[in-house]
């Protein structure tokens, strides 16, 4: 089976930024749910830009789906949820906006209605859709920007931060939609709760290199790994009979029986 | 300064659509000789709206205070989209706030649009001291501030005295122009004043921006 | 704002129902039509055809004055100017002012002529969503970049005025006020428009990453992205009402010129 998304031996620098990224190698095989973590400057959002193709590696290759990564085409098969819900939805209203990527993809009038319904529904927004975006709340706009990506049906979708600034229903809901969601996913996220719940494998990068590969639980539960990187253990990771909450050993274990 | 519906003679609105229309065609078949002409039109769209949005902001002139028109600004950073961009920032004034008006939209554009686009003309000029150069971007910002402003007011003045059906006496005329003129020298200055400083804000935190 | 336009679009009218299309170029001719009047004798068919416009589009008469309002004093101030210093022909002294017949009439030409067409505006833009009406022009011909342009301003205005409003408070809360002409507080206001220029300079880079993994540029239509309007079928009741509006239109321009020509 071809992987999904094949990033070999890539590097990238910006022209004030050097070594952004060093020397990547990364599989990622189809159905996978695949948890990026890192500390901010780590390389996340720049790793995301290559394999969507909105940016070419300096060296190395990466191929989606076996097929070759080339900066500037039009790869639907590869989605980008961004950071901002609002650097995503640039159209007047929101039917119009989910629309805007089949339309592109040359569909008929039909389809691209039936796609934009689908879509809509899929993430539970069927009745914002005559509504211009500035007039929806945080959680909204985050499911309407999913739509719009969903709308393409591409086979890799890639999550950048998507429970930033979330309201904890909006954030629930999103995790429930992302755990029953059936593309290949990619998440970053400091959300290392979000992490746990919806992903099977975890990449932790930092300074531009994959320094773990792993078993979320694993990984993440590696106190010395997280804090060496910036991170720290997620507290459901965290052994319960442990004081931890500011009170004194026995009165917690007290507590706990 | 924006002329409001209802005044100006049909035969100068219509000549004003036709200028706007001769100065849009104009500016886009530059825009359209560009290399990456797509890239730049979030740019540009997005500048547009933020320049709308800047030209709200309160400027106090005791004991009122004045907001800036910035067209000399939008000239200096936006280059050939400075044209359209006047134009949709009119057009979303006389729809959104009855300020301006349709009829007299493409004399309201080329009003503005024409100064602007010298504007940019002057800006580029301090290639020729060199663009790195802090007191270049200063001394050509303000030029183009002051120009923008001055320009458009001029052909305001001139429009509205000339066209408006009056039986004025020569006199009242003469010293109408001078009146104007005179109040409108300190606007024209700190319009130039300001557009200096945003642009040196921009040389120092984004000089991308500032790039033709 | 934005939304203010947009408040009684919704409401069923047979303006409401009228295709945006035909009702722009109805519309925008009879606003010029009015534009060419200069008799007198004309405004009262004028404020009648407007009367009924407003009328039939159902929309309440507040409304409209809300709307007249600021500009109204603008066309004010500077009509009221000139009954006093326009004309020869004397017909009242208030004081050591004197009301000149010529000046005064010229104003209430003026006065009249800028509330039709403001009327006919807000009763244009008023009808239908602003976005509607941008995807009629965009029919109609209006180049790409200028759709597409006036599209993406539109949605970012919004965001962008809110960002000022916080922005200003902000300042406001580490005790900035901007009273007088002080070279720092120009320098703060223009610190002020200037982030606000590099933060939607760079909001536009991500927003242009997002419309390319969506395919902008990459359309098998070789237009502009934006440019998709559900194409309605034009009932015969909208060419109705286009040639109706038109022969409104022909008619005062041709009384204009009879009037002119009879020496009017």
């Amino acid at each position: 089976m071809k992987p999904a998304l094949w990033i070999s031996q890539s590097t990238f620098s910006y022209p004030d930024h050097p070594n952004v990224l060093q020397s990547i190698d990364l599989q990622i095989m189809p159905g996978e749910r695949v948890g990026l973590i890192g500390p901010n400057g780590a390389g996340k959002t720049t790793l995301f830009l290559l394999a969507c193709g909105v940016l070419r590696s300096d060296t190395g290759e990466i191929l989606l789906f076996g097929e070759p990564v080339l900066p500037g085409d039009f790869h639907p098969e590869i989605g980008m949820v961004f950071q901002h819900p609002d650097d995503q939805l640039f159209c007047p209203s929101v039917w119009d906006d989910v629309a805007f990527g089949p339309q592109n993809l040359g569909l008929s009038k039909a389809e691209v209605a039936s796609r934009v319904e689908t879509a809509l529904s899929l993430v539970g927004t069927l009745e914002l859709a005559s509504r211009p975006p500035h007039h929806l709340s945080g959680g909204e706009k985050r499911m309407i920007s999913i739509a719009g990506v969903l709308a393409m049906q591409p086979r890799l979708i890639i999550y950048d931060e998507p429970s930033a600034n979330l309201d904890i229903r909006s954030r629930r809901r999103l995790i429930s939609f992302l755990q029953a969601s059936r593309e290949t996913i990619l998440i970053a996220s400091h959300d290392l709760e979000l992490v746990l719940e919806v992903c099977e494998r975890v990449v932790l990068l930092d300074e531009g290199r994959i320094v773990a590969d792993g078993d979320p639980r694993e990984t993440m539960g590696d106190v010395a790994l997280m804090e060496a990187h910036g991170l720290e253990r997620p507290h459901s990771l965290v052994y319960h009979a442990e004081p931890h909450h500011g009170c004194s050993g026995e009165a917690a274990a007290k507590r706990e029986i | 300064m924006h002329i409001p519906d209802g005044i100006l003679p049909i035969t100068i609105s219509a000549a004003g659509y036709a200028t706007s229309g001769a100065a849009t065609w104009y500016s886009l078949r530059k825009i359209g000789q560009k290399e990456n002409a797509q890239a730049s039109v979030p740019k540009a769209s997005l500048l547009t709206a933020a320049f709308f949005v800047a030209s709200w902001i309160h400027i106090p002139v005791p004991p009122t205070s004045v907001h800036l028109v910035l067209n000399g600004l939008l000239g200096a950073v936006l280059g050939y989209y400075a044209f359209p961009a006047i134009l949709i920032g009119l057009f979303f004034q006389a729809v959104m706030f009855q300020h301006g008006g349709l009829t007299t939209l493409g004399v309201n554009a080329t009003m503005m649009g024409v100064p602007a686009l010298l504007a940019f003309f002057i800006f580029r000029l301090r290639r020729v001291v060199g663009k790195e150069s802090r007191w270049a971007v200063g001394l050509f910002g303000f030029l183009a501030g002051a120009a923008g402003l001055g320009i458009a007011a001029l052909i305001a003045w001139g429009l509205l005295i000339n066209t408006i059906p009056a039986h004025l006496d020569v006199e009242a005329e003469r010293a109408s122009i001078y009146a104007l003129t005179l109040a409108h020298m300190p606007l024209i200055v700190l319009e130039g004043i300001f557009t200096a400083l945003v642009a040196l804000f921009l040389h120092r935190v984004k000089p991308e921006i500032l790039e033709d | 704002m934005i939304d203010g336009l947009d408040k009684y679009a919704h409401l069923r009218s047979s303006l409401h129902r009228w295709d945006p299309r035909y009702k722009l170029v109805g519309l925008i001719t009879l606003m010029f039509a009015f534009s060419f009047v200069q008799d007198l004798r004309l405004l009262p068919a004028m404020l009648a055809v407007t009367s009924g416009l407003y009328a039939a589009s159902r929309m309440p008469l507040a409304f409209l004055l809300t709307r007249l309002r600021t500009p109204g004093v603008f066309v004010i101030v500077v009509a009221i100017l000139w009954p006093f210093i326009s004309g020869t022909t004397v017909i009242a002294r208030i004081g050591p002012l004197s009301l000149r017949q010529e000046g005064t009439l010229a104003m209430g030409l003026i006065v009249v002529k800028f509330i039709s067409i403001l009327t006919i505006s807000l009763v244009l833009f008023g009808t239908a969503p602003f976005l509607t009406t941008i995807k009629a022009l965009r029919a109609l011909g209006l180049p790409p970049i200028l759709g597409d342009m006036t599209l993406l301003a539109y949605r970012y205005l919004y965001e962008i005025g809110n960002d000022l409003k916080t922005m200003e408070r902000a300042m406001g809360l580490r005790g900035f006020r901007a009273q007088w002409l002080s070279s720092r507080a120009l320098g703060v206001l223009a610190s002020l428009a200037g982030t606000m220029l590099v933060r939607s300079y760079e909001q536009s880079e991500r927003v242009y990453k997002a419309m390319i993994l969506r395919g902008y540029g990459h359309s098998s239509h070789p237009r502009d992205q934006f440019h998709r309007m559900v194409c309605i079928r034009a009932h015969p009741r909208d060419w109705a009402g286009l040639v109706g509006v038109f022969l409104v239109a022909a008619g005062f321009v041709a009384m204009e010129i009879w009037l002119r020509g009879s020496g009017g």
